[in-house]
């Protein structure tokens, strides 16, 4: 008997252990689980003497909790950034040079196509659409909070480095055709008024709240599609070849009429391309490969944003499997009779 | 094997042989099984054992001691005599079948126990410097490039008139410094060449020259996407741009060696073609150049590396200062510059990477397959270590080469 109970005591440590330790074999400082888990199971054992503890082997459980209070929290840092983006177009504007003083840029893509008018709208057009097919797919899916953390914190940062490319040097507009919105020399309560309509346009040309230029390095546009896209391929069932297939479409079609309509320079949206898909490669390598969170060699943990990274996804230790489910539970809990309490059963569950 | 007492005179020539004592073959010649369990100390004492035997004979005495317990258990043949379980050897069918050996197995029975020793499976860090000629002959080709697509580009900036400079911050904060670029181009000439005597010294110089080369050409060559598609007008009325060649190919053709054998910099008199500001390639020098000394030099040389940083980082104001280049070209080079070094180097020294999988993005890149074909034998993360470009030893002549040291 007695060398049973010493058994157990060590196994759940030995359980938990386990899978917080890199393939180094050393315990990552940052990533390994709370030890409140393996006290609470000594507890256990310490006021129910008479049961036996056998100890099953942990074996790969899905360590993902939920905390949805982190995914708010990056909901929030995403709503910021937004904000400070419309804010930052807003003063951006002002400073764009008239298109009669300063042409449109030379631009290859220019010399060979030709405007065509409606193609910015089947670019928008397209852009909601993959919006909203994402966002149907994010509720259904069963782990949406630790995907919708990841979509907010991209979609941030995102926006932040185009607040900084924009702000730093400003281009002058692609096109003859486009026309700006007169200039408010420091007429702050119109600018403010401009900043809450570009908002609530969620700066769409369809909406009519696209009339602000100098926002071209690098396009918001391009950002969009390619993010919705990638998350869309990324969280969906690797059979689904003709969805992936039909979202790329769209994507690739939207960011192709942006450059037919002119809208944007070929740079804005070739940079666009290249930080989007690189920052999210980035993030989720650190976020499913173990050994580039912890090792020393790994220079993935260089960037600015890696304590936030760490903070969102100290305790996601598994790749989030793709799995759906109904986003709410039918019938709703209240309806249902109440279990009978079984007294010695439901307090061992509740460690 | 029969019981040492009926041992024959050959017999016992042989088991000494075996035992490792052949210097007592001759004098013990005539001794057969019987004669040979009952020496003892006393017939050490006497010639010719006592002018043979270093030790007074203890050590053969002890092994008779042996040969005489295993006659005296096989007397009393007793089965598991010590606990030892009884092992029939191999190459003695016939013999052994009615008198197996108990006790202490001894001598004769070869039992070969075969201890794995771990054979390195080849060196580490291979030199393979058939790689880095690869990667040399890329870099080469993609600096071409950049000249050629330079060349190409000038021909396109809009004149200044017709374009003023773009709108920038920084040239809004700060007015322009007519030195500040030969401070910035000194400072690169002499990071690079710091970078190429370090480089030198390196023990492990093919690995890391060859991933040098791949990340300089690949940033030269996004560099030539990035400035061709779209021209940014001159940063400043001060720019003296060189007249256009419409359409002589062969001029043109000329001006792009005459940059590249100058290096592209101002103070070689070869930065005259305007138009390849997106994005800096003074700024990607300044920045890689930096990353590598930082990373293949030991940790404790903090003094160096703040020095090196410093040049780097004053290198580049200088560029911005000389409004020389706008403020999103510098920024540009430099996020590029270091996510690409940091990526690769997240690639080469995580060994999980090194294997395209579904959880493995980083694999996702176009030039992955390149990186597997430099980075594939490279084991291990590469140490920082130095020796001499060449070794003393090789320039003396009639050294001996010892085969076993010399290979390292």
């Amino acid at each position: 008997m007695a060398t049973v109970d010493h058994q157990c005591e060590r196994h759940p440590t030995d359980g938990h252990a386990h899978s917080g330790v890199s393939p180094g074999g050393r315990v990552c400082p940052v990533h390994s689980p709370k030890a409140e888990e393996s006290k609470r199971a000594h507890k256990g054992l310490g006021r129910h003497r008479d049961y036996i503890k056998i100890s099953v082997p942990e074996g790969k459980t899905i360590r993902l909790p939920m905390e949805w209070w982190k995914t708010f929290l990056a909901f929030f840092y995403a709503a910021f950034n937004l904000v400070l983006t419309t804010v930052m177009i807003t003063v951006v504007h002002e400073r764009v040079p008239a298109k009669e003083t300063s042409p449109p840029l030379p631009d290859k893509f220019f010399d060979y196509i030709d405007r065509v008018k409606w193609a910015f709208t089947v670019t928008e057009v397209n852009g909601m659409v993959l919006v909203g097919i994402w966002c149907t797919q994010m509720v259904f899916h069963r782990y949406r909070s630790i995907v919708g953390r990841r979509f907010f914190f991209l979609m941030g940062t995102l926006y932040m480095y185009r607040c900084v490319t924009m702000y730093i040097t400003t281009l002058p507009v692609p096109g003859m055709h486009m026309t700006c919105a007169p200039k408010l020399y420091g007429d702050s309560q119109a600018k403010l008024q401009r900043v809450l309509q570009l908002i609530s346009g969620a700066g769409l040309s369809i909406t009519g709240s696209h009339m602000m230029c100098g926002d071209f390095l690098y396009s918001g546009h391009t950002v969009m599609l390619t993010l919705t896209y990638l998350f869309i391929k990324e969280y969906s069932p690797r059979s689904f070849w003709w969805y992936h297939l039909l979202c790329w479409l769209m994507a690739a079609t939207g960011v192709v009429c942006i450059l037919v309509a002119h809208e944007h320079y070929s740079v804005d949206v070739v940079v666009a391309y290249f930080i989007t898909s690189r920052l999210f490669y980035w993030y989720h390598t650190m976020a499913n490969v173990q050994a580039v969170k912890c090792s020393p060699s790994s220079y993935l943990t260089h960037t600015w944003w890696n304590p936030i990274f760490n903070f969102l996804e100290r305790n996601v230790q598994n790749q989030v499997p793709c799995s759906f489910c109904w986003p709410v539970t039918w019938p709703p809990a209240c309806l249902k009779n109440p279990c009978k309490n079984y007294s010695m059963v439901q307090s061992v569950r509740e460690e | 094997m029969k019981k040492a007492g009926q041992w024959s005179k050959e017999q016992v020539s042989l088991w000494l042989a075996e035992e490792g004592m052949q210097e007592y073959v001759e004098p013990l010649q005539q001794a057969d099984g019987q004669a040979l369990l009952r020496l003892s100390q006393a017939d050490f004492q006497k010639p010719p054992l006592s002018r043979i035997s270093p030790d007074s004979g203890k050590q053969l005495l002890e092994k008779i001691k042996t040969l005489n317990i295993e006659h005296h258990i096989e007397a009393h043949k007793n089965g598991f005599a010590n606990g030892h379980v009884v092992i029939s050897h191999e190459g003695d069918a016939g013999a052994s079948s009615k008198t197996k050996r108990n006790g202490l197995v001894n001598g004769f029975h070869k039992e070969l126990v075969r201890i794995p020793i771990p054979e390195p499976a080849g060196p580490q860090f291979p030199t393979e410097w058939g790689k880095t000629g690869v990667a040399f002959l890329y870099a080469i080709c993609c600096f071409v490039f950049t000249s050629i697509m330079i060349s190409i580009v000038h021909e396109r900036v809009p004149p200044k008139e017709a374009t003023p400079p773009l709108p920038d911050k920084f040239f809004d904060l700060f007015d322009r410094v007519e030195w500040a670029f030969s401070v910035c181009e000194i400072n690169g000439m002499i990071l690079v060449i710091l970078w190429i005597i370090q480089w030198s010294l390196m023990k492990h110089k093919s690995i890391v020259g060859r991933r040098f080369l791949f990340i300089v050409g690949t940033l030269y060559l996004y560099r030539c996407i990035t400035m061709y598609i779209t021209t940014l007008p001159v940063p400043g009325m001060h720019f003296k741009c060189s007249p256009k060649l419409y359409g002589d190919w062969e001029s043109q053709m000329r001006r792009g060696m005459k940059m590249l054998a100058g290096g592209g910099l101002t103070i070689t008199g070869s930065h005259n073609l305007c138009g390849d500001y997106l994005y800096s390639g003074h700024t990607v020098m300044l920045t890689l150049t930096y990353l590598f000394m930082k990373e293949y030099s030991p940790r404790r040389f903090w003094c160096y590396h703040w020095g090196c940083g410093l040049l780097c980082a004053v290198g580049i104001f200088c560029i911005l200062l000389a409004h020389d280049h706008y403020t999103i070209d510098v920024v540009i080079a430099y996020f590029i510059t270091t996510r690409l070094f940091w990526w690769y180097h997240t690639m080469a020294n995580q060994p999980d990477l090194k294997r395209p999988s579904r959880t493995n993005f980083i694999s996702r890149v176009w030039w992955y397959r390149f990186f597997q074909y430099l980075e594939q034998n490279v084991k291990d993360v590469v140490p920082r270590s130095y020796q001499m470009p060449i070794s003393w030893r090789s320039l003396q002549s009639g050294h001996v080469k010892y085969s076993r040291i010399d290979s390292d």
